[in-house]
């Protein structure tokens, strides 16, 4: 297994601005000489944080959180890339449904409706459904984060 | 804001940030706006998430693009 030498810190951020505080830590970053950033990672998993790899300690990044806008404090704990490294591959947005799935749309025209998966394209992150209402069976194909699971089919059982 | 960087291009070959019509890097106009999770590397040579990402030239860069 790789060795990784870096430290990791989770910044608290204000909500919806983890890619300002990334940005503004890259433009505060180039002003303060005495503090080393290596990478910073803004998922869209993890809401409110954002990560960001230094060969520095807690203090140091005190002291840069301090000058960026929109930043809030960082998390004592620190932690190394092997626990945040699957954010680094995000799973695909159709993981975990699959063919006789109930889902609930959450957004477009038949935001609300609930539907019963028909096909699952993986490669596409699209889903064909049908909704549940309907009289007739109209298949109908969505983006994979367009949709809620609210009951798994019986075989995955 | 984030509705203006959401319109971003990506390019979908390196995941990199394109701000004009094509990607400096690739030379490829096979660019997309839709993307998600943002990464920037701002010391490829020590870090050890480019070591992991395989990028090797600073810069911001999406995790996912479709």
């Amino acid at each position: 297994m790789t060795e990784y030498i870096h430290k990791i810190f989770a910044v608290k951020t204000t909500a919806k601005q983890e890619r300002t505080v990334a940005d503004n830590i890259l433009r505060v970053c180039e002003g303060l000489a005495d503090v080393h950033v290596l990478a910073i990672i803004a998922p869209d998993e993890l809401r409110g944080y954002v990560l960001v790899e230094t060969p520095d300690n807690l203090a140091r990044m005190e002291q840069l959180v301090e000058h960026v806008p929109h930043a809030r404090t960082v998390l004592h704990g620190e932690t190394t890339l092997h626990e945040v490294e699957h954010f680094l591959v995000p799973k695909p947005a159709v993981s975990g449904i699959e063919e006789g799935t109930i889902i609930e749309l959450i957004s477009g025209p038949f935001k609300g409706e609930k539907a019963i998966v028909k096909r699952v394209d993986l490669g596409k992150e699209e889903i064909t459904v049908e909704l549940y209402e309907s009289m007739v069976p109209i298949p109908i194909t969505v983006r994979g984060d367009s949709v809620r699971v609210i009951e798994r089919s019986d075989e995955s059982n | 804001m984030a509705a203006r960087k959401k319109q971003a291009k990506v390019c979908m070959e390196c995941h990199r940030f394109v701000d004009g019509e094509s990607c400096v890097i690739c030379g490829t106009s096979n660019l997309s706006d839709d993307w998600a999770g943002y990464l920037i590397i701002i010391d490829p040579e020590q870090s050890d998430i480019a070591r992991k990402m395989n990028i090797s030239l600073p810069g911001r860069y999406a995790l996912k693009v479709r």
